[in-house]
C-alpha cells in the first residue's frame, strides 16, 4: 500500500443540511425523500434549523475551519438545501476566512450558463473564497425534477455543461455554443468569477470512470462520495493513473475524502455519543429505494447487473454498525483517535483535503458544538503536529545520508 | 403450430432481430416497451399470413442504440427495415407502445398499410382516463399492471428475480425511457390520426390497468374506419392472456385475404 507524505490537510465543514425529524411512525415509509410527502414539512421546524444550521457553519469559520462545505439535494429530508447557492450568499456575509465549497448544483438541472453566472458572482461577492464540485446529481434527482431532465443523457448532457461553464469563465465572451444539447449564440456571462483562471474545481463522484476521466480531461481535481474505501482508493488510482498518461500531475489538493466524525474524551464516549445518530443517518435521512437511486440509463446495464449482484449494496440501509465503520470513513473517538485516524486515511489516498460531516442524522445541537469544538481545539493541533513530526522523520535520515 | 425462426439484420450499423413464421401476406407486429411476455400467443396468426415480430434497437434479442432517442426515430428504423424486408404493403399490429408506433407508421405510410391493429395503444392524451405511467409503479407491482393473470409470466419472470433478470429488464426500461421518459404520449398525436384511412381494429382488455380501455373509444372518434373488440377480464399484455384477442386479430387480417 503506498503512502503519501503530506504538507498539509485541509480540514472543511461539511452540512448535510438535514431536515432533523424522524416521523414516530417512520416505519411504515419506504422512502424519506421523493415519494415521502411535504405535508411533513413543518416550516417552523424548517425556520428553526435554518437558522441553527447557519449557526453550525458561521461557528466553523470562527474556530478555523479551512472551509464551509455544502451541497444541494432536492425532495427529500436528506437536505434542506435546494439551492446551495443561497447558503452561500448568506454565508459568505456571515464568515470571514474560511473558503465556501459548494458542493454543487448538479449543472443538469439548470441551464449551464445560469450556472456559470451564479458561481461567477457568488466568487465575486465573496472576493474570491469560493470552490465548486459538481456532481451528475444522484439517481433521485432525475426522479424529483421536470421530464426534459432525462435519466438517459445525464453523462453526456453533464460533460457538455460542464464544458460550457468552463469555457464560458475562461474565454472572453461572447460566444457562440454549438452543442447536442445546448446552442448558444451569445454566451457572455457577468459577471466572470473574480479567481482566475477560475476558482477550484471537483467533479464529485463515487469513482467510476465517467466522472474520473472527466477530471483528468479538464483538470479538476476530484471529491469522493461516501462509497466503501476500497473503491475511493481505486478511484484515486485510476485518477493518477490517467492523468499521468495525459501528463498532468495529481496533487494532494486535487483530492478530496468526506469522513464522518465525532470526537469526545474517550473512544468510548465518542462511539456511545454518535452511533445511534449515524446508525439514524443510515436507516432514515438515507431511506430509498432501489429504483430511485438508479433511474432508467442512469447507469449502463452492466452497471446496474454490477449492483445488482452486490448483496452489501442492496442493503445499505440495514448495514450494521460494524459494517458501517468497517466499510466507510466515519471516525468517532478521542482526540487522538480522530487525528490518526484522519492523518492515516489522507496518507493512505494520497487526499490533501478532508470533508469532515460533524453533524449526522438526528444529533442534538450541543453535541454537534461539543464535537466540532474539540475537533477543532483538539484534533487540528494533533493533525498539524503529525504531519509535521512526518516530515521531521523524514529530515534526519536525509541528514544521517548527506553525513556519510 | 408453427414455430418461430429467427433472423437478424444489420441496419445503420443496428443488429435488428427479427421472428418470422408463416407465409403470404406480412402481418408486421410491433411490441410494446418491454419483451417480458415474450411472442408464443400470436403465433396462431401465421395462419392467416406471414408473421413477422421485430425486436426494437433496444429490446430482446436486438442490440442497443443510444442514439435512438425519440419515437420518430424508430418511426424510420422501422422503414428501414420493411425496405429490407421488401414489405412494400403490410398489416401493422402494435401493442403498447408498439400500437403508438404502428399509429405514427400509419400516419406517415398510410399508402403502405391496408389494415391496422391497435392492442392498447400508448400516445393519447386522455385527461380523464389518463395512461399509467409505468416509470412511477415500484418494481415488483409493474408485473400486476400488466395482466390480471399472473401465468401469463410463469416460466417467463425468475422468482424470486435474478440480477440477470433485473438487468434486462433494466436495459429495456432504459431503451423506453429513451423516448418516454417525459411522458408516454404525444399531446398532438390526435390532430393526425385522421390520416389513418385503412381499416383499423382496436382491441383492449377491459380491465387493463396500464391504457384505460376507455380510450378505445377516444381513438375511435379520432379514426375515420375503426372498430372497437373489448375482452372482459383481461388485462394489458391482452395477447398473452386472452386467445380470443389473438383471433379477433387473426379473423380481421383474414377478412384481408381474398377467399
Amino acid at each position: 500500500m503506498s503512502v503519501t507524505a503530506l504538507d498539509e490537510i485541509k480540514l472543511y465543514a461539511f452540512h448535510h443540511h438535514h431536515y432533523i425529524e424522524v416521523p414516530e411512525d417512520h416505519e411504515r415509509y419506504r422512502n424519506s425523500m421523493i415519494d415521502y410527502s411535504n405535508e411533513h414539512f413543518d416550516p417552523e421546524l424548517g425556520k428553526a434549523l435554518y437558522d441553527r444550521h447557519l449557526r453550525t457553519l458561521v461557528r466553523a469559520d470562527q474556530l478555523g475551519f479551512d472551509g464551509i462545505a455544502i451541497n444541494e439535494h432536492h425532495s427529500m429530508v436528506y437536505s434542506m438545501s435546494p439551492c446551495v447557492s443561497l447558503h452561500a450568499a448568506r454565508l459568505i456575509g456571515l464568515t470571514q476566512n474560511a473558503k465556501i465549497w459548494v458542493g454543487g448544483t448538479p449543472i443538469n438541472l439548470m441551464y449551464p450558463n445560469r450556472v456559470s453566472e451564479e458561481y461567477a458572482m457568488l466568487d465575486v461577492m465573496s472576493g474570491g473564497r469560493m470552490e465548486y464540485a459538481f456532481p451528475l446529481g444522484t439517481g433521485m434527482e432525475y426522479w424529483s425534477n421536470e421530464g426534459t431532465i432525462n435519466p438517459t443523457t445525464a453523462r453526456g448532457r453533464f460533460r457538455e455543461s460542464l464544458d460550457i461553464v468552463l469555457k464560458s469563465w475562461t474565454e472572453d465572451g461572447p460566444l457562440r455554443y454549438d452543442g447536442e444539447f445546448y446552442n448558444y449564440r451569445y454566451l457572455n456571462p457577468w459577471p466572470k468569477p473574480f479567481q482566475k483562471p477560475h476558482p477550484k474545481c471537483f467533479i464529485v463522484g463515487t469513482g467510476s470512470e465517467e466522472t474520473v476521466s472527466l477530471a483528468v480531461d479538464y483538470g479538476l481535481g476530484y471529491s469522493i462520495v461516501f462509497v466503501p474505501i476500497p473503491n475511493q482508493l481505486r478511484a484515486f488510482a485510476r485518477l493518477r493513473e490517467l492523468a499521468e498518461e495525459r501528463g498532468r500531475t495529481v496533487t494532494p489538493d486535487d483530492l478530496i475524502i468526506v469522513v464522518m466524525a465525532y470526537v469526545a474524551d474517550t473512544d468510548e464516549q465518542a462511539v456511545a455519543e454518535a452511533r445511534p445518530h449515524i446508525e439514524r443517518f443510515f436507516s432514515w435521512f438515507h431511506r430509498v429505494t432501489p429504483r430511485f437511486l438508479v433511474p432508467p440509463g442512469y447507469v449502463t446495464t452492466k452497471e446496474f447487473l454490477r449492483r445488482a449482484s452486490d448483496k452489501a449494496m442492496a442493503k445499505s440501509t440495514e448495514a450494521s454498525w460494524d459494517d458501517m465503520v468497517s466499510i466507510g470513513r466515519i471516525a468517532c473517538g478521542s482526540p487522538e483517535t480522530v487525528a490518526d485516524t484522519i492523518v492515516g486515511w489522507c496518507e493512505e489516498a494520497g487526499a490533501g483535503r478532508v470533508n469532515v460531516v460533524l453533524e449526522n442524522g438526528d444529533m442534538p445541537e450541543w453535541k454537534t458544538v461539543k464535537s466540532m469544538t474539540m475537533f477543532a481545539e483538539e484534533v487540528m493541533p494533533r493533525i498539524k503536529a503529525k504531519l509535521a513530526r512526518g516530515r521531521g522523520a523524514a529530515a534526519p535520515e536525509l541528514a544521517a545520508a548527506g553525513a556519510r | 403450430m408453427p414455430a418461430y425462426r429467427e433472423d437478424h439484420y444489420e441496419l445503420n450499423g443496428i443488429d435488428t432481430a427479427v421472428l418470422s413464421a408463416g407465409d403470404g401476406l406480412p402481418l408486421v407486429f410491433l411490441h410494446g416497451g418491454g419483451t417480458v411476455e415474450g411472442f408464443d400467443a400470436l403465433l396462431p396468426l401465421a395462419e392467416h399470413g406471414r408473421l413477422i415480430v421485430p425486436h426494437h434497437p433496444g429490446f430482446g434479442a436486438s442490440a442497443d442504440d443510444p442514439a435512438i432517442d425519440s419515437l420518430h426515430d424508430y418511426v424510420l428504423h422501422y422503414l428501414d427495415l420493411f425496405d429490407a424486408l421488401e414489405l412494400d404493403e403490410l398489416t401493422l399490429i402494435g401493442l403498447s407502445l408498439g400500437g403508438y408506433l404502428a399509429a405514427m407508421l400509419a400516419i406517415e405510410q398510410a399508402q403502405r398499410v391496408r389494415r391496422l391493429v391497435l392492442a392498447a395503444p400508448f400516445g393519447l392524451h386522455d385527461r380523464d382516463h389518463p395512461t399509467t405511467d409505468l416509470f412511477s409503479v415500484p418494481d415488483e407491482e409493474v408485473l400486476g399492471y400488466l395482466t390480471t393473470d399472473m401465468s401469463v409470466f410463469e416460466g417467463k419472470v425468475p422468482m424470486p428475480p435474478t440480477p440477470e433478470f433485473l438487468a434486462e429488464r433494466y436495459r429495456e426500461a432504459t431503451s423506453l425511457a429513451r423516448v418516454a421518459w417525459k411522458r408516454n404520449y404525444d399531446p398532438k398525436l390526435a390532430r393526425w390520426l385522421h390520416r389513418i384511412t385503412m381499416p383499423t381494429l382496436l382491441v383492449w382488455g377491459e380491465d387493463d390497468r396500464v391504457v384505460p380501455v376507455a380510450q378505445a373509444q377516444v381513438w375511435a372518434s379520432h379514426l375515420p374506419d375503426a372498430e372497437i373488440r373489448t375482452f372482459p377480464g383481461v388485462g394489458h399484455v391482452l395477447f398473452a392472456q386472452s386467445r380470443a384477442a389473438v383471433d379477433a386479430v387473426g379473423e380481421f387480417v383474414a377478412a384481408e385475404v381474398p377467399a
